[in-house]
């Protein structure tokens, strides 16, 4: 896909400064999100790209104010319209959920009420947030149910989400996300538990819905199929902290982290028949005690002396790409690049 | 069919004085003398027709369906108040031990309020806690109005300790439910989703969460509605309420075989039809569920 960052037309609509989050657990602390900056430009495909852990889902929850009771946000600004989100009270909250900030889940078998019809689900929020009620309500949500592409969404306004098919019910949750025609959509891995026949037509639906709608997007996924096929931009997390920012482009056809270079090694669409499919050895760090230095440098075979001991900065290669790594100091040693060219782009 | 190796002396209030021919007359009135496979097909021709028979001993030739008529009214009255009570004080517990228990640890002294409460009366036998109010309900509220030991259908205010002390126990267990299924519900992603729509929290629990969490208990609810028929052995004797409370025991004591008969098929038929009407309040609640052969189950 075409990548276009067209960079001085879109200001950032969200910017996230050195955000940390906490978790409690047993009465330990673990930072699941360390002084983490991002900037999301408006009208943008963002995709967010981690293993499982690695902060992602966290990540996003903290920009919806929806964090686990456990979990709190210990410093940092998020900074959407001019207001600081992560200052905002639960009922300040309200107002920015699902009206500028929408989200679309995991999984579509759970995440609609069994006892609601699905007109009723969509017009909540269209009441809640545009004071609709009764017919004007029921006609805004047949056209957005029509927009999802659902068919006889008179027949289907009033029937339970068990009548409906999971890729059915994806495309209700995407008419509730966007039935309050929010500025940021979020999808949290919006086709991980969909079939993969159907994948490919939810990712089109979004697409075509961020068009008609004018949505900024943020995709998380661990799929980087999705990520070719949906992002302009890909931010790489990783315990916590983005390693690497850049264009689908510099992310899949210049990787500088070798975070990046292990993952793109690991799709098993680049394997070749026969060979072993390249998986990163060891685990990811316990969040538990404070990390020093680079975070992958335990799992790293390219890992310098400094990546034990010292944070490596955010070197900019260009204007769009960014990426946190020792090797990008002008004073590490030459390192050979593993082969991870033409990651699926396409 | 226990009851029937009881001696035959039990048959009858006056045995010692009577002839062998009253006897056998007697024993002949309740077919007693015949096969037991006769006696059975009797038994079931009466039941067709809805005829309960009469009591034998509790109150000699008077019709079983009359003793109940009389006895059961104040029973269910009681029951149904007991019941209201308890579910008008349980779900509002459960549903705060609920809402507090995945909130702040301020609001958390909710939740083990409740927690307390409902297993200080799981865990305390009920006839010792009924003892308790009695004593206690009588003699100190009593010094700012008077609650009456014992109970007198015309006075209003002798029915509160009664239908109290019956209530708590239904609303410890509805309490405990509620919390639980709706501790359950909050974790789920339509909540997050719900959430993510910006629906406050208030209206989360009411619309989404508990019409969640009712769904298993509601199967449940007619059967306790339906069972106060049976009244409360204890909370009846304990206030001397003429209810139906200790009615099975009673004439099982007696050996009144007719009655014990009658009201054993009254019980049952209660408890089946309960558990109906529970499978479809159930239907009418969750759209999953659906009756068969509607055609449009999937």
């Amino acid at each position: 896909m075409a990548v276009d960052t067209d960079r001085d037309g879109r200001g950032a609509i969200l910017s996230v400064r050195s955000l940390n989050v906490d978790f409690t657990l047993r009465g330990a602390r673990h930072r699941v999100l360390r002084d983490v900056s991002l900037d999301v430009r408006r009208g943008e495909n963002l995709a967010i790209v981690g293993e499982s852990g690695s902060g992602k889902s966290v990540f996003c929850k903290s920009l919806m104010g929806l964090l686990d009771a456990n979990g709190r946000v210990e410093s940092g600004e998020i900074l959407y319209e001019g207001a600081d989100l992560a200052t905002l009270t639960e009922k300040e909250w309200l107002k920015i959920r699902g009206k500028e900030i929408a989200i679309v889940m995991q999984d579509p078998m759970t995440s609609l009420n069994p006892l609601i019809p699905i007109g009723r689900q969509i017009t909540e929020a269209l009441r809640l947030h545009r004071g609709l009620k009764g017919k004007a309500a029921r006609e805004a949500a047949m056209g957005y149910l029509r927009d999802v592409g659902i068919a006889q969404p008179e027949l289907r306004f009033k029937q339970y989400p068990h009548e409906f098919s999971g890729g059915m019910r994806q495309r209700a949750v995407i008419a509730i996300a966007i039935a309050c025609r929010p500025k940021i959509l979020i999808c949290d891995e919006p086709t991980t538990a969909i079939d993969v026949t159907i994948q490919a037509q939810i990712l089109d639906l979004l697409l075509s819905l961020q068009q008609k709608y004018q949505l900024t997007t943020i995709y998380i996924t661990h799929d980087l199929g999705v990520v070719a096929r949906v992002a302009d931009r890909v931010a790489v997390m990783y315990a916590g902290d983005f390693v690497e920012i850049g264009t689908t482009e510099e992310i899949f056809y210049d990787p500088r982290h070798p975070y990046v270079w292990a993952l793109l090694s690991s799709m098993p669409q680049l394997a070749k028949k026969g060979e072993n499919l390249y998986s990163i050895e060891g685990s990811p760090p316990d969040l538990s005690s404070p990390l020093a230095g680079d975070a992958f440098a335990p799992r790293n075979r390219y890992a310098l002396k400094i990546d034990f001991v010292r944070r490596p900065p955010l070197f900019s290669l260009t204007e769009t790409h960014q990426a946190r790594s020792w090797l990008l100091d002008p004073r590490a040693p030459k390192h050979e690049r593993p082969e991870t060219k033409g990651g699926g782009a396409g | 069919m226990l009851l029937r190796l009881m001696p035959l002396e039990g048959y009858f209030n006056n045995y010692e004085k009577l002839t062998p021919t009253q006897i056998k007359v007697g024993l002949a009135k309740l077919w007693l003398d015949r096969p037991m496979a006769v006696q059975l097909g009797h038994f079931w021709q009466d039941t067709l027709r809805g005829e309960l028979g009469v009591s034998n001993k509790y109150r000699v030739n008077y019709p079983i369906g009359k003793i109940i008529a009389s006895k059961a009214p104040l029973s269910i009255q009681i029951g149904l108040m007991a019941v209201t009570l308890a579910f008008l004080l349980g779900m509002p517990l459960g549903i705060l031990m609920a809402r507090s228990a995945r909130g702040h640890s301020r609001l958390k002294i909710w939740d083990r309020f409740g927690t307390v409460v409902v297993v200080v009366i799981q865990a305390v036998p009920a006839s010792v806690y009924y003892l308790f109010i009695q004593i206690y309900g009588t003699e100190l509220l009593g010094k700012f109005f008077p609650l009456p030991t014992l109970f007198a259908r015309d006075n209003p205010l002798t029915w509160i300790l009664p239908v109290f002390s019956l209530s708590l126990s239904t609303m410890a267990w509805s309490a405990m439910w509620i919390r639980r299924y709706m501790a359950d519900e909050s974790t789920k992603d339509y909540v997050l989703l719900a959430r993510a729509k910006g629906v406050p929290a208030a209206a989360i629990s009411r619309r989404h969460i508990f019409r969640n969490a009712f769904v298993p208990l509601v199967q449940s609810v007619p059967t306790t509605i339906l069972l106060t028929l049976m009244g409360s052995l204890y909370v009846e004797s304990r206030f001397s309420i003429p209810g139906m409370g200790g009615l099975l025991v009673d004439v099982i004591k007696r050996q009144d075989n007719t009655m014990v008969q009658a009201l054993v098929l009254v019980y049952s038929g209660i408890s089946i039809v309960g558990l109906l009407l529970g499978d479809v309040a159930m239907a009418l609640l969750d759209p999953r569920v659906r009756f068969a052969g509607k055609g449009d189950a999937r």
